[in-house]
């Protein structure tokens, strides 16, 4: 065993929550180090290079919902630069009929009102309160019913609660009634009780449960649509692709004196007398710290530090910790731009969204349950290039489609054949919107959920590290007794979005694990 | 012209819950009429002679979740309701085996090892789940659901109550309490068992009568709502009601009788009225008239106020909470006379577990797919079942070695699709037979000569069941059992109280908390709301656990 | 699932209680054919006398059928950490060829079950106890490199309780190899018969164990022996007095197995069950050790205690009060002790009682005099020693009676 202390904090994984937590440690005295398996930075908020000359965003293409605490602390857009352009929605439909929604307005794209638009906007309007409600609870660890009132971690989480109660009266006896049934209601109903059924709709659908293993039928996913409008919902493209996400958070963390080492693969997390003493590298290297931080997921991180040191209730929860990847990532390097019919051309640099209506993301998740290969899947498609043209020379473009819903291991694997199908499955969808762009294609990518898992350590290849549903959230994420980032082992904290609040590009766990961890005195 | 009598009360449907109501208002002495559509009462819980010699409990077809203080309070024994167990159930596979569920403990062990060892403890751990959520969620069925939007003092109290409750598990059994609540009974399942068969068997109850699949959220609650529940305090144990169903309403109308009130049958109520935002009483589609200053209605909340209420006699806001709530037809039921008692192959002869509740499906996934075909519209072509045979218990259902058959399937849609459009006036005579045709393919799954024994079938799809007994899309429990419609939100937000925005207007049925099953618990509880607004709380029995009193 | 379709007739799986090997044995044994469950198997509850049965557990020798106890096998790289991390003590401090009692625990700190560990090699282990474990050993086990076998049907035992208990090894040919057996020794006599000397009376004993094909040539060899030195074949009911009289707990009676506990806060720690001695906090962690030094840091919430009860009236189910007026507890196992004369009972009490108050406790009794129920407060004394105790439970190589 290492007794020397090399760093105050170890953080395992430098994804942006790792790279959060690693700065806002720092920004307290504390000497940080964050070790990366990978040559990348990020995790899922890095780029790559497809082709010579070509940046793309790995996984995760667009920025939505980093939490603004996050931002402030770690000086996002200030002290350290971090430029984003606002993109509108669009939601493709097989007809001509696109529709744009921007600053919570849709209409057609060929300027025509919709005729849902004012119901879209109130609906946006009130999810977007709720969630502004909902981010609150965000901020800190989960509520829970630990601890003496006299503790003063308790009482600030009475007042938190508090507050939160009288954010709710605040919306009055309507809204607030409003706000408990829908809470824990579904997208589906939540959706066609306002608007039709069509592209608008489907819009919503699909991002209720994009990266979920859930259709917009399954209870709860009026929560996970929540979640991500928690910061008003607008999407917008990091200048220099997601990679810059990743490097603004790492800049930030180096700038309070952070030592990132990439390459640096754990193998092992050392504990003595029930505490996190260090870690032990692939090649062999030990570092003594007072506490590690691992924002690998649940599971991993349990099997880093040793079985043995775990109640066998908490393994068995983890063992059953939900996190199916149904997300695929298809990133592919173009010769040219696409032509969309009906979409005027400067909208081509919006997030485009096939999902033609809430019935068609349900089915898009029906195959996926039983590990069948999608047929017709719901996409997420991204010309990052037009907003950015620093990405891609000589006119090429990248087209960054996020594919729901794929099995997360379809009998027999993901083979070589099925990677092809479903990429040829996925052209199918794009030449129904953007007719030729198959031809345009001279190089692609494939990522499955196994691909992410090895690429990113995400649990599963969980676009969330682990369901978002209400069995897996608050003070049951990942799992019960292990939900205030304390992970078991005394001075073994977890950090990634397998805590609360959960997935997106937030910082959120990162920098609440970090909080924690002061709070408990640890290092 | 008809009559114009004038009644303290008037409840509308003879169902189990507007019975309740219309009994504890009758014994607190006020003249209570209850008016009732059909020519027979009894709602969903019904005995029916359909074909000359059998009868059938053709709606709900076995008891369990009967609370058993409206029991004793309405005396419904010596009303002759006598409640029998049964004697366990099995899932049969394809291949000629099974999986029984046997109510001896160590024979129940033995079986389930036979299939799995390892999952023969964990049965322990899954029962100690559900007995812990049931037995904490009991005490919350024969009472308000607590308004977090009020100040009310009954309401705060209410909170209080439950707050207290929810502290009383502590941090670590809350927290499972609450992922209990909201996870999928396929997930609850996956982490108990390893074989496919035994999640099969008892994944049912988490899906029976709703719109949702196994692997959706909150399903592991709808399985509370099969087994909070007991026959004389053996939680979660389920029974045969002697006579059928209908003997339970037999029992509440000769109970209610008995106190002097009065049921007027083959009239339904065509209108609510109401004068200046009270009611004022009812009128009947036949042109009779009665006066009440109180009027309970037993049907339906969308049925209630979107068909017999004047639709300006109430707010806007309400209107469209109502036209939201989801009532969601999603089984069909056959009810079948057999000449004789058809064979298992794969069962012993003289098999206790025939006796018991009969199924066919036997994985998850296969149940999943099920729902899968619901939502296009479809009938399941692989349905789950719920097949019993009570006449081997019950001799008055049969002839003698003659035997009656009920299968409740799931899952079968209210607005059938045929060629793409998608409505309920899809359902007639050659979809319906196509409906049974595929119930009896499964059935042949376990039960190879099935057809030859039948002597009639009737064939009840949602739309048939919304038609005869008045529920809307023929939903069993009066509403979906999703968290967006139990408790303070059932059957809308801020009327949780069975008090309707109508002044004197009460809903006393399965749409407002606690929900449906043949429970009589909203109907006990609306009563007491209504003796409550006559400053008469007093004048029937409180089973409100008091404050600080848990146990 | 590719299962064969044969169906077996009348059922696939017996219905009731189900005899073990040695059910031919005690049907000819029994008088008072008092049967009980144990397991799903059948289990005498007397064969004759309870009385009878008890004094020859006393004074003589006498012979038990513990083969529905659940048995299961540990082994693999990793058994000795499967085992550690299941059991509150050090497993590494049972010796090969050692017997060692343990509990176990759930994250919470309460106990699961107890029960005893053969240890039969480095990474060879036994776990036997009364509720089913195999879920539980599997999950423990998870992760690791150790299999779990479940032998509850594969290996029979009998229980051979009674200071002549030795004499009668040695007459039935046993003598040399059980002579040297210290308590809690365990040895192969003859290949396939293992004997330990443990037992449940805190007398001399010993435990016999073979293949469930072959306990009853076993019990035979043993009975044939036993002529000389007073054998009587005894049930569960004697047993049970001589346990209390020992002090031994006995699960779902003096301690509720939490995980078949439905209320909560029915669970018990080995801290509130008077088992401190069996917790080892520095070997490392063990299932429910944070929880234990949790609770170690703030104190038990119950004290399981050995009482002394005034009066000549068993105690059973008696409600306990300090200072006559304050319900503070109950007798979870009361009996009339007839060797030591005396009342005596264990019994769980709320702490502070039972722990720093010990005074001024008294029963409430009911007592059934011929139809007439009187109801009597009598004191109780909390006893640290077990009401029975004897030297010669401990004397190695032991006396001939």
């Amino acid at each position: 065993m290492s007794a020397a202390r090399d760093f105050d904090v170890i953080v395992i994984g430098a994804g942006h929550n790792g790279l959060a937590a690693a700065a806002t440690l720092a920004r307290k005295g504390r000497r940080v180090c964050v070790l990366e398996r990978s040559d990348t930075l990020g995790g899922m908020a890095g780029n790559f290079s497809p082709a010579k000359g070509v940046t793309a965003p790995r996984m995760a293409h667009l920025l939505y919902n980093l939490n603004p605490k996050v931002a402030r602390d770690l000086g996002l857009g200030e002290r350290i630069p971090l430029k984003t352009l606002a993109l509108p929605s669009v939601a493709l439909s097989p007809d001509g009929n696109h529709v744009v929604v921007e600053a919570g307005k849709a209409r057609f794209a060929d300027g025509r009102a919709h005729p849902d638009a004012a119901a879209f906007a109130a609906l946006h309007d009130r999810l977007t309160r709720f969630a502004g409600l909902l981010a609150k609870m965000s901020e800190n660890p989960p509520p829970g019913l630990q601890g003496s009132l006299l503790d003063p971690a308790k009482l600030g989480e009475l007042i938190r609660l508090a507050r939160l109660g009288l954010g709710l009266k605040r919306l009055g006896k309507v809204e607030m009634r409003e706000f408990l049934r829908i809470l824990m209601s579904n997208a589906h109903d939540l959706l066609l009780d306002e608007m039709g059924d069509g592209p608008l709709a489907g819009l919503l659908a699909a991002d209720a449960v994009r990266g979920a293993f859930a259709g917009p039928r399954s209870p709860g996913t009026v929560f996970t649509l929540m979640y991500r409008m928690g910061n008003g919902g607008n999407v917008a493209l990091p200048v220099g692709g997601m990679g810059a996400v990743a490097e603004a958070f790492a800049s930030a963390a180096r700038a309070v004196g952070c030592d990132i080492r990439l390459g640096n693969g754990v193998a092992g997390i050392e504990v003595a007398d029930d505490r996190a003493v260090g870690v032990l590298l692939d090649d062999g290297t030990r570092l003594g710290a007072g506490a590690i931080l691992s924002s690998a997921g649940p599971m991993p991180t349990l099997k880093l530090a040793g079985i043995r040191h775990f109640d066998t209730e908490a393994v068995r929860r983890l063992r059953h910790h939900r996190c199916k990847g149904s997300v695929a990532k298809i990133n592919l390097v173009l010769s040219g731009v696409p032509a969309i019919p009906g979409l005027p051309v400067d909208l081509n640099r919006g997030r485009l969204v096939i999902a033609p209506s809430v019935e068609y993301v349900e089915r898009a998740f029906n195959p996926a349950k039983y590990g069948e290969m999608p047929t017709a899947p719901s996409i997420e498609l991204l010309l990052p290039c037009l907003s950015d043209p620093s990405l891609a020379s000589d006119g090429r473009q990248v087209a960054s489609a996020i594919v729901n819903f794929v099995p997360p291991a379809p009998d027999g694997g993901w083979t070589k054949a099925r990677r092809n199908a479903l990429l040829k499955t996925v052209l199918g969808v794009l030449e129904q919107y953007a007719p030729g762009l198959s031809g345009l294609v001279t190089q692609s990518e494939t990522l499955v959920p196994p691909d992410i898992e090895a690429l990113t350590g995400a649990p599963g290849g969980h676009w969330h590290h682990g369901e978002m549903g209400f069995d897996q959230v608050l003070t049951n994420r990942p799992a019960n007794g292990m939900a205030r980032y304390r992970f078991g082992v005394n001075g073994l904290y977890l950090c990634g979005a397998a805590a609360h609040p959960g997935g997106d590009v937030t910082g959120a766990p990162g920098r609440n694990a970090a909080l924690q961890l002061l709070r408990d005195g640890v290092a | 012209m008809g009559q114009h009598d004038t009644y303290d009360a008037i409840i509308a449907g003879a169902g189990h819950n507007g019975l309740t109501t219309a009994c504890y208002l009758a014994r607190a002495g006020l003249k209570v009429l209850v008016v009732e559509k059909n020519d027979w009462i009894g709602g969903a819980a019904v005995s029916r002679s359909l074909h000359e010699g059998w009868t059938y409990s053709n709606c709900s077809y076995v008891c369990s979740l009967l609370r058993r203080e409206i029991v004793r309070d309405l005396e419904l024994p010596r009303f002759g309701l006598q409640v029998i167990p049964y004697e366990g159930g099995a899932t049969f596979t394809r291949d000629g085996d099974y999986f029984a569920y046997l109510s001896d403990h160590d024979a129940l062990r033995r079986e389930i090892s036979r299939h799995s060892a390892r999952d023969a403890d964990a049965y322990t751990r899954f029962s100690q789940t559900v007995i812990r959520q049931c037995r904490f969620i009991r005490p919350f069925l024969l009472r308000n659901a607590p308004d977090p939007t009020s100040l009310r003092p009954r309401d705060l109290q209410e909170m209080l109550y439950l707050g207290r409750k929810a502290h009383g598990l502590g941090a670590h059994e809350l927290n499972e309490t609450l992922r209990f609540w909201t996870m999928s009974i396929g997930d609850f399942l996956d982490e108990h068992f390893e074989s496919d068969l035994i999640k099969a068997h008892l994944a049912g109850s988490g899906i029976i009568g709703t719109g949702l699949g196994v692997y959706s959220p909150g399903t592991a609650y709808v399985l509370l709502h099969h087994y909070m529940g007991d026959v004389d305090g053996s939680i979660g144990a389920w029974g045969f009601a002697r006579g059928g169903m209908g003997a339970i309403t037999k029992a509440l109308g000769d109970s209610f009788t008995e106190a002097d009130g009065t049921i007027v049958t083959g009239a339904g109520v065509e209108k609510f009225l109401v004068q200046d935002g009270r009611v004022t009483g009812v009128a009947l589609d036949n042109g009779d008239e009665y006066r009440a200053g109180i009027v309970g209605s037993n049907m339906d909340v969308k049925r209630t106020f979107l068909k017999h209420t004047d639709r300006a006699a109430l707010p806007d806001d309400f209107v469209t909470a109502v036209e939201r709530f989801k009532i969601r037809g999603s089984s069909g039921k056959l009810n079948i006379a057999l000449d004789a008692l058809p064979d298992f192959p794969a069962a012993p002869k003289g098999a206790p577990f025939l006796r018991g509740d009969l199924h066919c499906s036997t994985t998850l996934d296969e149940l999943e797919r099920a729902y899968d075909d619901w939502k296009d519209g479809r009938w399941s072509s692989e349905p789950y079942f719920d097949m019993l045979i009570p006449s081997q218990i019950d001799p008055t259902m049969a002839p003698p070695g003659k035997h009656m058959m009920t299968v409740f399937v799931q899952y079968a849609p209210y607005d059938l699709n045929v060629g793409g459009v998608r409505s309920a006036d899809n359902w007639d005579d050659i979809q319906r037979k196509a409906f049974a045709d595929a119930v009896f393919d499964k059935i042949e799954q376990c039960c190879p000569d099935i057809r030859r024994h039948v002597v009639h079938a009737e064939i009840r799809s949602p739309w048939d069941i919304e038609n005869e007994v008045g529920l809307t899309e023929g939903n069993i429990f009066q509403g979906e059992l999703t968290f967006d419609q139990l408790l303070f939100n059932r059957p809308v937000p801020g009327y949780a109280s069975y008090d309707m925005p109508i002044r004197g207007m009460y809903l006393v049925g399965s749409s407002a908390h606690p929900g449906g099953g043949v429970m009589a618990a909203p109907g006990a509880n609306a009563a007491r709301e209504i003796l409550r607004g006559l400053g008469r709380r007093r004048a029937m029995p409180d089973h409100r656990e008091p404050l600080g009193a848990e146990a | 699932m590719a299962k064969s379709a044969k169906i077996p007739q009348p059922f696939a799986v017996p219905i009731g209680l189900v005899p073990t090997p040695l059910q031919p044995r005690l049907e000819a044994l029994s008088q008072a054919k008092a049967w009980a469950g144990w397991a799903g198997y059948i289990t005498a509850r007397v064969l004759d006398n309870v009385e009878f049965e008890y004094f020859a557990i006393r004074n003589q020798v006498t012979l038990f059928d513990i083969s529905p106890m659940h048995k299961y096998r540990i082994t693999g790289p990793d058994a000795l950490a499967v085992m550690n991390r299941l059991i509150t003590r050090d497993a590494a401090k049972i010796g090969i060829g050692r017997v060692g009692y343990a509990m176990w625990c759930n994250e919470q700190g309460m106990v699961i079950d107890d029960g005893t560990i053969f240890r039969f090699g480095e990474a060879d282990f036994r776990l036997c106890c009364q509720e089913p474990m195999l879920t539980w050993l599997l999950d423990s086990a998870w992760g690791f490199d150790a299999e779990i076998r479940d032998e509850s049907e594969a290996i029979a035992g009998l229980s051979l309780q009674g200071p002549t208990a030795f004499s009668l090894l040695a007459e039935a040919g046993f003598g040399d190899a059980v002579a040297g057996l210290k308590p809690f020794d365990l040895d192969e006599v003859e290949p396939g018969i293992w004997i330990s000397r443990t037992g449940f009376t805190g007398d001399l004993g010993y435990e016999l164990w073979c293949g469930w094909d072959g306990v009853l040539a076993l019990w035979d060899r043993l009975w044939a022996a036993g002529g000389n030195w007073g054998l009587r074949a005894i049930g569960g009911e004697a047993l049970d007095i001589a346990r209390i009289e020992a002090g031994f707990i006995a699960a779902g009676v003096d301690f509720q197995p939490v995980h078949g506990a439905i209320r909560l806060g029915r669970g018990r720690s080995p801290l509130e069950l008077g088992f401190a001695r069996m917790v080892d906090f520095d070997k490392g962690h063990f299932n429910g050790r944070r929880a234990l030094l949790a609770e170690r840091a703030r104190g038990p919430k119950h004290h399981l205690v050995r009482l002394d009860i005034g009066g000549f009236r068993p105690a059973d189910g008696a409600l306990l009060y300090h200072k006559k007026k304050k319900e503070v507890g109950h007798v979870t196992s009361g009996i009339w002790s007839p060797t030591a004369k005396r009342n005596v009972a264990l019994a769980e009490l709320r702490a502070p009682y039972g722990g720093a108050v010990k005074g001024d406790l008294w029963a409430e009794i009911y007592v059934n005099l011929e139809g007439q129920w009187d109801k009597r407060l009598v004191p109780v004394r909390i006893e640290d020693k077990p009401f029975f105790t004897h030297k010669r439970a401990r004397a190695t190589p032991p006396n001939r009676f």
